[in-house]
C-alpha cells in the first residue's frame, strides 16, 4: 500500500513533465496492477502486455485524471478498460466462469499447510466479483473507491463483494481448508 | 468459516505478490519517458459539461434563427416558459453526464440510457401537457421532414461535442458515444422548436422526440465501431 497523498503529488508531478515521478509511479503501482491482471485469469506473458499497454493508456490519457482526486480508482478505471479491450480482441471476454466442480483447484495439492495463492482462490468466481475482490484485496482500495473504478454504485460493490464471499465460504467448504483451519493449520 | 476468515486468507495470499521483470519496468518507463512533456489537467467535469451544453444551445439558435424562428413566434407564453426551460435543464444533464463519460472514475451520478429515458419522457410529458391538437394533417410527409432537419442539427452538434471532449478519455466508449448522441439529438429538438410552426400534438410527440433516441442510437453505433475497428487494428 502506498500513502494516498503520495501518489496524488507523484501523480501532479507526472501531469507537470516530472519523468522521475513517472518511473516512480510505474514502479511503485505495476506490481499491483500486474497481480490485478493475473487475477482476472491473464496468464503471466499476457499479464506483462496488459501491463505495458495500461502504462501506455494511463500516458495518453493522464491529462484526466483530477489533482487532489484518489490516484487509485482512476488507474484501476483505465487498467480495467485495457483488460476487456484485450480479452474482447482476444474473443475470451466470455471466458470460462470456473465451476464450482473445478474445486480441487482451490485446495493446495502438495502442502495442506499452504495457502493458495490470489489467483487460485478467486478462480471459482464469476468475472464481476473475481474484478471486486481483487481491487479490495490487491490495491487495498475502499468500497467507494472500487465503485468509482468500475464505474459503479457502492451497494453494487458491496453485493459482489458479499457474494464472493459466499460462494468462496461455500467452495472452501467443500476443499477440506476449513477442516485444516479447524485443525490449527493456518 | 467467517467473513473475517476468508479476508485473512485472501489477505496472506495477496501478501504474496509475484514480482515483475524489473526489465519489463525500465521499458515501460523508457516509452513513458520517450514522450513525456507537461499537460494540463482537464477541468473540472462541471465546466466542461457548461461549455457543451453552450455549444449544442447555440448551434440549436443558429439553426433555427437561419431557418426562421417560426415555431417560438407561435408558442404561447406558458408553453414557451415550459418547453425552454425543459430542454435547458436537459441538454445541461445531458452535457454533465457526457463530460463525465470521458473522466475516468467519476462518482456515479447519472447513467446515459436512465438519461436517455428521463429526456425521451420529460419531453413527451411537456408536449402531451400543452398541445391539444389531435389533427394529423399530412402526418408522415411533414413528420419525415421535421425528423430530418432534426438529425441534420444533431450532426454538426455531435461533431462539436466531440471535438470538444475529445481530450478526455472514455473507459466505456458506447455509453459516451449514447450521451453525446443524446446531447445532440436534444439540440436538434431544441433547433425544432424554435423554428417548426406545426403545433399538433402527434407531429411534435413522434417526429420532434424521435430526434433524441435516433441520435442517440446513433452515437453509440459509432463508438461500437470506432471501438471495434481499434480493436481489429491492434491485433
Amino acid at each position: 500500500m502506498h500513502p494516498a497523498g503520495d501518489l496524488e503529488e507523484l501523480m501532479a508531478r507526472y501531469q507537470g513533465g516530472d519523468l522521475a515521478a513517472a518511473t516512480s509511479l510505474i514502479h511503485r503501482l505495476s506490481p499491483q496492477l500486474h497481480r490485478f491482471f493475473l487475477a482476472r485469469y491473464a496468464s503471466r506473458h499476457e499479464a506483462d502486455d496488459l501491463l505495458q499497454e495500461t502504462w501506455l493508456r494511463i500516458h495518453e490519457a493522464r491529462r484526466t485524471y483530477r489533482p487532489g482526486e484518489p490516484v487509485l480508482p482512476w488507474l484501476y478505471a483505465i487498467a480495467r478498460h485495457t483488460a476487456v479491450d484485450h480479452f474482447r480482441r482476444a474473443s475470451r471476454l466470455a471466458m470460462r466462469e470456473v465451476s464450482a466442480e473445478d474445486l480441487d483447484r482451490v485446495a493446495p495439492p502438495e502442502d495442506s499447510t499452504r495457502t493458495p495463492d490470489l489467483e487460485t482462490l478467486l478462480a471459482p468466481l464469476p468475472e464481476s466479483q473475481r474484478e471486486v475482490v481483487a481491487m479490495l484485496k490487491v490495491s487495498g482500495m475502499s468500497l467507494e473507491e472500487v465503485a468509482r473504478a468500475t464505474s459503479s454504485s457502492v451497494g453494487s460493490v458491496k453485493q459482489k463483494a458479499h457474494r464472493a464471499y459466499e460462494k468462496l465460504r461455500a467452495v472452501l467448504k467443500g476443499t477440506g481448508v476449513e477442516r485444516r483451519r479447524a485443525g490449527g493449520l493456518p | 468459516m467467517s467473513d473475517r476468515d476468508i479476508d485473512a486468507m485472501l489477505n496472506r495470499a495477496a501478501e504474496k505478490a509475484p514480482t515483475v521483470d524489473p526489465a519489463l519496468l525500465d521499458r515501460i518507463a523508457g516509452s513513458v519517458g520517450a514522450s513525456i512533456r507537461p499537460v494540463r489537467p482537464l477541468p473540472a467535469a462541471w465546466i466542461l459539461a457548461t461549455g457543451l451544453a453552450a455549444i449544442c444551445a447555440a448551434i440549436a439558435t443558429l439553426g433555427a434563427a437561419r431557418a426562421g424562428l417560426h415555431g417560438i413566434e407561435k408558442l404561447t407564453a406558458i408553453e414557451r416558459a415550459v418547453i425552454f426551460p425543459t430542454l435547458g435543464v436537459l441538454l445541461w444533464l445531458a452535457a454533465l453526464v457526457s463530460a463525465r463519460e470521458m473522466l475516468p472514475a467519476q462518482r456515479r451520478w447519472g447513467n446515459p440510457r436512465v438519461l436517455l429515458a428521463v429526456a425521451i419522457v420529460a419531453l413527451e410529458a411537456a408536449f402531451a401537457l400543452l398541445f391539444h391538437d389531435y389533427r394529423a394533417t399530412r402526418f408522415v410527409a411533414r413528420g419525415t421532414v421535421c425528423l430530418a432537419v432534426g438529425l441534420l442539427h444533431a450532426i454538426p452538434a455531435a461533431v462539436a461535442g466531440w471535438l470538444w471532449l475529445r481530450r478526455g478519455f472514455a473507459v466505456e466508449p458506447v455509453a459516451a458515444g449514447l450521451a453525446t448522441g443524446a446531447i445532440a439529438g436534444l439540440a436538434g429538438v431544441t433547433m425544432l422548436e424554435l423554428h417548426c410552426p406545426n403545433l399538433e400534438a402527434l407531429h411534435v410527440l413522434l417526429w420532434h422526440v424521435a430526434v433524441v433516441p435516433i441520435s442517440a442510437a446513433a452515437g453509440a453505433l459509432w463508438a461500437r465501431w470506432r471501438q471495434a475497428s481499434r480493436t481489429t487494428a491492434g491485433s
